[in-house]
C-alpha cells in the first residue's frame, strides 16, 4: 500500500499518511467477519425491526460519494485523457493529439529547469525539516514547567497561520536593505545576501520560510511517536546497564524509525507540491513569481502559469500526469529502501 | 540535574521565541511609529498606534472579505462533520458488499496529489458552470476521508448492546446516530471540525484559481492583491496582515491543545484538555 498525499498548506492531511498505513494494515489483519461489528451484523438479522435492515445506508453515503465523484474520480479519470488533447477551454473545441503534449513538454528546457528546482527545493527543505522535527520533539518531550505546552504550541503555531499573510512578513525579513536577516548577518560579521532578489539565494530564503511553517507539524507527529514508546522497554534497557546515549541510539531511535520514515515521506511529497510561499514570496499575483531568472520556478509554479495564465490545459494536464507518476515512483522507492533502516516491531 | 532542567527550559523558551517572533513582529510593525521597520537595531516593543489599522480597515470592505472567509469556513465545517459522520456510520454499521473496498477507495483519494488534480478539478468546475462561485471555492474541501475514517473506527468500538438497546426503544438508524453515537464521538467531531476550519480559513491557491471577482474572494486572496497596494507603506501592509493573522492566533490560543491532538489523530487527549 502506498502512502497518502497531503495537500499543501492544509493541516490534517500530513498525518493522514501515518493513520492510513496503520489503518490499511488493520483492515487486512482484521477481516470484517472477525471484528466485533462483523459479529454484530451476523446477529442482527430480523429479530428487531428497524435497525440494520434494508438500504438505509445509501443516503448516508450519498453526500460523501457525490463530492468524491466530482472532486476525485472524475478529475483523476479525465487527467490522462485531457493530457492527450489540444484543449481549448474558451471554444470547447478540443481535438485528440496523442502524445504531442508530452513531446512538447519534454522538449521545453524550462520544464527540466523546473524539475531541477523542485528537487533542489526538496533537498533544501526536507532533511533540515526532519532533523529539526526530531530535535525539537526531544527538546519539548519533557514538560519542565507548566508553560512548556505553550512554548511547544508556539513552534506549532506557524503551521496554522495563513500563507499569504506570513509570506509578507518573511519578505520583509529577507529585504536586502532593511531586512532583519541581513541585519543579523552583518551583526555577526558575515556578508549580506540579496535573498529574494538574487537567483542564488531566493530558493534558500523560501526554504527557510517553508521550514518555519511546517516543522511544528512534524514535531508534533514525532512527539506522538515518542509517547508511544513503551516505558517498560526503556526501563529494561536501563536495568541492563544501557546509558543515556545507548538507550537513545539502540532503543529509542529504532522504535522511532517508523515515525521518522512517515515524516520523511510526507514532508517530501508535500514539498514536491509546495506552491504558496514560492509563488507569494517571489512575486505573487502581481507577476514575476518563479524568479529571479527562473531560480524559483518549481514544478507547481510552472504548472500554475501553464494552466491558469497561458491556458495550455492539455500541456498542464501532461505536466500533472508526470507529477503524479513521479510522486508514485518516489513513494514506492522510499518504501522499498525503508526496510533497510525502518524497524517495525 | 537541576541545572540541566533549567538549561533545557531556557532552550525551549528560546526556540519558541524564535518561531513566534515573525508573528510578533507584525504587531510591532503595524502599531509602531513611522519607519519602525527600517530601524537597525530593530525596535522590539509595539507602540500600539492603531491609526494605520483604521486607515486600512476603512479603505476596503474588509468586513465583507471576513464574512466571505467565515461563511465559507462555517459551511465547510458543517458539511465535513455531517457528511463524514453519516458516511462513517454507514461504513461501520451498513450491511453491504464492498464496504471495505469503498473505505479503501475513499482513503485512496488522499493519495492522489493535490497539485496533479488542480487542472482537471478546474475543468470539472468549469464544465459544471460553477467558476467564480462560492460553491466552487469550497468544493475540494468538502471531501474529508480522514474524518470518515475516524468516525468509522470510533463507531466500530461502540458496544453492540447500545444499538440493541436503541432498537428495543424503537429507535431508527438516524435516531441512534443522532442521539447516541454522535454525542459519544464528541472528541472526533471536535478534531474533524477544527482541522476543516483551519484548512478552509487558510486556503489560497484554489480560490485564487476559480474566482476572479473580489466580492466573493476570501481574505487570503484579497490580501495577496493588497500586498502591492501597500508595498511602500509597511505599517499599513502589516495592519492588513494583522487583520488576517490576529483572529487565527487568538483562536489557536483557545483550542491549541485540541488542534495539536487532532493533528496526530489523538482525539481522546484533545477531549481531555
Amino acid at each position: 500500500m502506498l502512502w497518502s498525499v497531503p495537500r499543501q498548506t492544509t493541516t490534517c492531511l500530513a498525518t493522514k499518511g501515518v493513520e492510513l498505513l496503520q489503518e490499511t494494515r488493520a483492515v487486512r489483519m482484521f477481516p470484517p467477519s472477525r471484528t466485533s461489528a462483523g459479529r454484530r451484523r451476523a446477529r442482527a438479522t430480523s429479530a428487531f425491526g428497524r435497525i440494520g435492515r434494508g438500504y438505509w445506508w445509501v443516503p448516508y453515503l450519498l453526500p460523501t460519494l457525490v463530492i468524491y465523484g466530482l472532486m476525485v474520480v472524475w478529475p483523476t479519470l479525465s487527467l490522462f485523457y485531457v493530457s492527450l488533447l489540444h484543449f481549448d477551454i474558451t471554444l470547447t473545441r478540443s481535438h485528440f493529439v496523442g502524445l504531442h503534449n508530452y513531446r512538447t513538454l519534454f522538449a521545453q528546457p524550462l520544464y527540466w529547469v523546473s524539475l531541477g528546482k523542485t528537487a533542489l527545493y526538496a533537498v533544501l527543505v526536507v532533511p533540515p525539516t526532519v532533523a529539526l522535527a526530531v530535535g525539537l520533539a526531544f527538546l519539548f518531550a519533557r514538560a519542565i514547567h507548566r508553560t512548556t505546552g505553550w512554548l511547544q504550541a508556539s513552534v506549532f503555531l506557524p503551521h496554522v497561520t495563513p500563507v499569504v499573510a506570513t509570506s509578507v512578513i518573511w519578505v520583509w525579513i529577507f529585504n536586502p536593505q532593511f531586512g532583519l536577516a541581513n541585519a543579523l548577518l552583518r551583526h555577526m560579521g558575515l556578508p549580506a545576501a540579496g535573498w529574494l532578489e538574487s537567483p542564488r539565494w531566493a530558493l534558500p530564503a523560501v526554504s527557510v520560510t517553508t521550514i518555519w511553517h511546517t516543522v511544528g507539524l512534524y514535531m508534533v507527529v514525532v512527539l506522538a511517536g515518542l509517547s508511544r514508546i513503551p516505558k517498560d522497554v526503556l526501563e529494561a534497557a536501563a536495568v541492563d546497564g544501557a546509558g543515556g546515549w545507548a538507550r537513545f541510539r539502540y532503543v529509542i531511535l529504532p522504535l522511532l524509525s517508523p515515525t521518522v520514515f512517515a515524516v520523511t515521506v510526507l514532508a517530501t511529497i508535500a514539498n514536491m507540491q509546495s506552491f504558496g510561499y514560492i509563488f507569494l514570496m517571489t512575486g505573487g499575483t502581481h507577476g514575476g513569481a518563479g524568479g529571479p531568472a527562473y531560480s524559483t520556478t518549481t514544478d507547481s509554479v510552472l504548472l500554475y502559469y501553464t494552466a491558469f495564465k497561458y491556458q495550455f490545459f492539455g500541456l498542464a494536464a501532461a505536466m500533472s500526469t508526470v507529477l503524479f507518476l513521479l510522486i508514485l515512483l518516489w513513494t514506492a522507492f522510499q518504501k522499498a529502501v525503508s526496510s533497510r533502516w525502518v524497524f517495525y516491531r | 540535574m537541576r541545572a540541566g532542567r533549567v538549561l533545557q527550559f531556557g532552550l525551549q523558551a528560546a526556540v519558541a521565541a524564535c518561531f513566534f517572533f515573525p508573528l510578533y513582529w507584525v504587531l510591532v510593525t503595524a502599531t509602531g511609529r513611522r519607519g519602525t521597520v527600517y530601524r537597525i537595531p530593530p525596535i522590539l516593543v509595539p507602540h500600539f498606534d492603531f491609526h494605520p489599522l483604521l486607515a486600512v480597515w476603512t479603505a476596503a470592505p474588509w468586513l465583507h472579505y471576513f464574512a466571505n472567509t467565515i461563511g465559507m469556513t462555517l459551511v465547510t465545517v458543517a458539511w465535513v462533520v455531517g457528511s463524514s459522520a453519516l458516511a462513517g456510520y454507514a461504513l461501520a454499521e451498513g450491511r453491504f458488499r464492498g464496504r471495505e473496498a469503498l473505505l479503501l477507495a475513499l482513503l485512496g483519494a488522499a493519495m492522489v496529489p493535490e497539485q496533479a488534480l488542480l487542472v482537471p478539478r478546474y475543468l470539472v468546475v468549469h464544465s459544471l458552470g460553477l467558476l467564480n462561485t462560492y460553491v466552487a471555492e469550497i468544493l475540494p474541501l468538502l471531501l474529508n476521508s480522514f474524518g470518515v475514517l475516524l468516525y468509522r473506527q470510533f463507531f466500530l468500538t461502540l458496544p453492540s448492546s447500545y444499538r440493541d438497546a436503541a432498537r428495543l426503544e424503537g429507535c431508527g438508524e438516524f435516531g441512534y446516530l443522532r442521539h447516541i453515537a454522535l454525542p459519544l464521538a464528541r472528541g472526533i467531531t471536535y478534531a474533524v471540525a477544527l482541522l476543516a476550519a483551519v484548512a478552509a480559513w487558510n486556503q489560497f491557491q484554489w480560490p485564487l484559481i476559480v474566482t476572479d471577482s473580489r466580492s466573493i474572494q476570501p481574505l487570503e486572496v484579497i490580501l495577496a492583491h493588497f500586498s502591492q497596494t501597500y508595498q511602500s507603506d509597511w505599517r499599513r501592509m502589516a495592519s492588513a496582515v494583522l487583520l488576517a493573522v490576529g483572529p487565527l492566533v487568538l483562536f489557536f490560543a483557545f483550542v491549541r491543545r485540541q488542534i495539536m491532538a487532532a493533528v496526530t489523530g489523538d482525539v481522546d487527549s484533545g477531549l481531555a484538555g
